[in-house]
This record gives C-alpha cells, structure tokens and sequence, in this order.
C-alpha cells in the first residue's frame, strides 16, 4: 500500500478520532467506548505508518491524534470525598505506621535535642541568650507573662484570627521544609528536626525557669499534640527520602527515590490536616486566658491520646483467625 | 551521538509517544512571569485585606502561604496541566508516562521546590536541569514528572504537488523515506540547499529533459514514491 493510499483509506477515521478528542477536552460528557476503540484503531495505524516509513507528516498527525487520545483515557477519575475518606481513615495512618523506624530516628532528634536544651535553659537562664537576642527573649516573656492578653500572641498581633493565619502560614511552611530537605540524604530534616527541637526547648525551659511554667506548659499541651507530632512526622517523610536515595536496594537510585516520595506523601497529606487543627487550636483555644488551666491540661491529655491512638490503630485490617472477634479499630 | 532531546514513553498499545522536555531557559521565563503574577495578586490582596482587621490580616497571611505552596499544585492539576506562566510558553506538566499529573507528584514536585531553591536561587535545581537531558529538577525527579512543550514541532510539510517520475532503479525503503521526507522540507529550505541535497540522489534521477536541475526531478521522484502514478491520480503502483 502506498503512503497516499493509506491516507485516503483511514482520513476519515483520524477526522473521527479528531473530533471526539475535542469534543472530550471541551466537555464532561463523552463517548468513552467510541474514543477508546478509534483510539486503539489509530495506534495501529500508527505502528503500520512508522514500521513503513511513510511521510513524516503523516506520522506526525497520528501522534499528535494518540496523544490526545491517550491522555483522555488515562487519565484517573477518582478523586473526590470518597478518596478522602480512605485517606484520613486508611490511608494516612497505615502510612504512619509504615515509616515506623525513620518515626524513631525523627522522634529522637526532635526530643533529645528539646530535653537537653530545656535542661540547659533550666539549669542556666542565661542559655537562651545562644540561640535568641534579648529583645526576642522578653519578647517570650511578655507573650507568657501574666499580664498578657492572650498567650503566646506577638505584640503586633491585633487578634486571634491574625495568629490564625499566622500559624497556617509559619507552621505548614516548617512542616513542607522539614519534609523537602531531606532530599540531601535526609541531612536537611535532621537539620530541621534538630534545630526546632532546640529552640522550642530552650524557650520552654527558659520561660519555666522565669515561672511562667502553668501559662506556658498550659499554652502548649493541645496543640502540641497536633503540632509537635506532625513536625516529627514531615522529618519522618524526609528522612525517607533521603535514605532512599542513599540505600537505594534493588532499584535505581532514581526509581527508589520516586516510589519513597510516593509514599511519603501521604504522610505529607495527613500533616497539613494536622497542622490545620493544629493552628486553629493554637490561635483560638490554647491562648485563651478565660479557660482555667486545668481544663487545658485535661483536655490537652486527651489529645494526645486520641492523636497517639489515631495514628497507632486506625486503619489496621481486620484480624483473621481464632481471635476474630476482638477487633483493632476500625477496619475497612 | 544523539542530539535532540526527546524523551519517549510506551503506551500500554504498544506506541511510543514523544514528549519534548523543556529546557532551562523556557522554564525560568515561565517561572519568573508566575512570580509576576502572585507579587500582584499578593499586593491587590495584601491592600483589600487591610481594611479588614485582624481577619483580614488573617486571609492576608493564609493567601500569601496558598500563592506561596499552592498556587503551582492548583494550576498544574487544572485540565491544561500548567500554571497561566508555564501556559504563556507553552508548556505543560505531565508524568513520565505522558499523561496528565496526579495529585501526589504535582505536590512532591512543588513542595521539592524548597530542596531546589537550596543552596540559593534555584542552585540544585538549575545544576539538575542543565546535567540531565530531559531537565528535570530534583522535584521532578522524586515525583516521576517532567515539564513538555505542548505543541510537537513540524519541521515536515505536505509534500509539493509535481508530476510524478520514476526512478532509474528500484529505490529501498529507506531511500524512499528520505526522498520523501526531503521533499516534505521544500517549504524550510532555501532552494539553493534543497538542490544541493537533491545532488546527493543524482544516480538514481532519470535523465534531465527539459529541467537541468535536481530537485523538481527529485520531487517527482518523491511523488512516485508517495503512489502517485501518471495516468491514475490515486496510483496502485507497488512498493518494491
């Protein structure tokens, strides 16, 4: 068969495909059966046109047509509250679970450097001084101090809802670098983990040893329940990252590298859920002056337990087995 | 050696489609007219917001981290695959595999811009695209995209109408598509170059007549190959 036979024969199956193409780019509602039949049809043509050598131009346009084509089919369509919902009740937790060991490293360089250094600042009040100038630090003292309107709130602050979006915008923005920098072999999340780790524990232990103790550990327990856990977590991911691509297997450094962002993700997802609460909590309820601080370490405890349990149980598959009848939170 | 840069991806029918990555230059121009962008979007919000008190400040905050860390994760999941600087070149985001991106990677590939960014100005991410081939930066690499120009150049025309002419010997397959896929860059070419090339195909043109030039016997030839035959417009003529 010549080049301008084949292209006579089929012009008016490519004109098809062509339309359908456009007409499934425009709107919602399409043949989806016809488009991938032609589609199929013109990957032969295709295969037929370069196994021949016919003209570029021909090929050319039957690419351009499978692209267009392939595009369409492929696509995923699964996203929505459905996908949701398997995300925070499956998904994000099994995924949490999943980074056990990098959940360890990360846990320790997030507390140890914390307890060494609320030690130091305890012991020492003038440690704190490494790490803050002195207008930051009364600063921290005013934010926790008695007379404060509302705690942990900055001078410049006018309200609750300014903290709010402060929050959001400071915290999320930690989580996200603590997690993209451990792409250099996990070294940035340490960094990151280990650096937090020291300011928040030398500004803790600084302000306990000034005698803010029942303001600040009042101020942080809820929040820091959302907070706390989901800075270790973002480590946790990045840390994965970067092992990754250090201790690749057997894949390619590269493909590695790939499936562990694919997986950590997730866990990316839960942590922005998380520090949304997080937010919300520390802006509205933790700076609150008119709940009594036991009411705060109540419901702080209870928190941590709900977050610890959630991240510990949720989403395990049902037991199979004589002891079937005892079940592990909820499964799917 | 190879030269150009395409990168090829299979399709579960067995087609290999090829995608064009981007390179440094169109991509730091998209960049910088999207950086353009959210500074005036940021502004126009930042002043509107100010009236507002403290939940203005609020919204003000909230959108200036949404510019910061959505803005590309939104665009780039529309039905077009790119944010309006990457559009403005032409240029769209799509997996390895050429289709669409998915949620996942178009937010590693966004979030990794931080690990880019390092040590500054994009350093790791400008020394990744300029080493690889298919200029990815380290956001790409993790989340398995790549950055394509849209439209596919076409460096080949239709093939210029001539009469047909056969050639002196049977042609080969591939003598064929050259001669053809010659013929299809009439349209680029200076005429000068095109009759120097059409020298190359000299033994196999048959005698000149009244045109002493190559290249319109050349182009005849093509039409031969193409099936055209004199007599039948549509020729049945066999391919040897």
């Amino acid at each position: 068969m010549t080049p301008l036979q084949f292209e006579a024969m089929h012009a008016p199956l490519w004109a098809e495909l062509e339309a359908e193409i456009r007409i499934a780019e425009r709107k919602r509602k399409f043949d989806g059966a016809r488009l991938a039949s032609l589609y199929r049809r013109v990957c032969e043509h295709l295969a037929l046109a370069q196994a021949r050598a016919y003209p570029v131009h021909v090929t050319q346009r039957l690419e351009a047509l499978t692209q267009g084509a392939h595009r369409l089919i492929y696509r995923r369509h699964d996203y929505g509250m459905a996908r949701l919902g398997r995300l925070v009740l499956v998904d994000f937790p099994q995924a949490v679970r999943a980074h056990r060991g990098f959940l360890l490293a990360a846990t320790l360089l997030f507390t140890l450097p914390l307890l060494l250094a609320g030690l130091a600042a305890w012991h020492d009040p003038g440690f704190i001084l490494h790490l803050l100038d002195a207008e930051q630090v009364r600063n921290f003292e005013h934010m926790y101090g008695d007379d404060a309107d509302a705690f942990g709130r900055k001078r410049d602050a006018d309200d609750d809802w300014t903290m709010f979006g402060y929050y959001i915008m400071n915290n999320i923005g930690v989580g996200f670098r603590c997690f993209a920098s451990g792409i250099f072999a996990g070294v940035g999340s340490a960094f990151f983990l280990l650096y937090n780790g020291v300011q928040a524990g030398a500004v803790g232990g600084y302000l306990i040893q000034a005698g803010h103790a029942q303001n600040f550990m009042s101020f942080v327990v809820t929040h820091g329940a959302f907070e706390l856990t989901a800075i270790v977590l973002s480590g946790a991911a990045g840390l994965r990252l970067g092992y990754a691509w250090i201790a690749p297997g057997r894949h390619t450094r590269l493909e590695s590298l790939r499936l562990a962002a694919q997986q950590a993700v997730v866990v990316i997802y839960g942590v922005v859920g998380m520090l949304l609460v997080a937010a919300a909590i520390e802006a509205f309820w933790s700076s609150a002056r008119w709940v009594a601080p036991g009411v705060k370490y109540g419901v702080g405890g209870a928190c941590w337990l709900l977050v610890l349990a959630y991240l510990g149980w949720q989403g395990r598959p049902r037991r199979i087995g004589p002891s079937a009848g005892k079940e592990d939170g909820h499964a799917r | 050696m190879r030269l150009d840069t395409l990168h090829t991806a299979e399709t579960p029918e067995g087609i290999a489609l090829s995608l064009r990555p981007a390179g440094l230059m169109a991509r730091s121009l998209a960049y910088l007219i999207d950086l353009a962008i959210r500074l005036v979007v940021f502004v126009v919000l930042a002043l509107v917001t100010r009236a507002m008190g403290g939940v203005g400040t609020a919204l003000m905050l909230v959108s200036y981290f949404a510019l910061e860390w959505l803005y590309p994760v939104a665009f780039e999941l529309s039905r077009r695959g790119a944010t309006p600087g990457k559009r403005a070149l032409g240029l769209r985001v799509v997996m390895d595999s050429g289709l669409p991106v998915t949620p996942a990677a178009a937010l590693i590939r966004n979030l990794l811009r931080t690990a880019d960014f390092l040590p500054a100005f994009y350093g790791a991410g400008l020394a990744s695209m300029l080493l690889r081939r298919d200029s990815k930066r380290l956001g790409d690499l993790a989340a398995g995209t790549l950055v394509v120009f849209t439209d596919s150049v076409s460096l080949h025309g239709e093939v210029p109408a001539a009469e047909p002419l056969a050639p002196l010997r049977p042609l080969s397959m591939r003598e064929q598509a050259a001669i053809v896929s010659w013929a299809g860059r009439t349209r680029r070419l200076t005429p000068e170059r095109l009759e120097e090339l059409a020298l190359i195909a000299q033994p196999v043109l048959p005698a000149g007549g009244p045109l002493d030039k190559a290249s319109p016997r050349l182009l005849g030839v093509a039409q031969w190959a193409m099936g055209r035959r004199n007599g039948h417009g549509n020729g049945k003529g066999t391919r040897p």
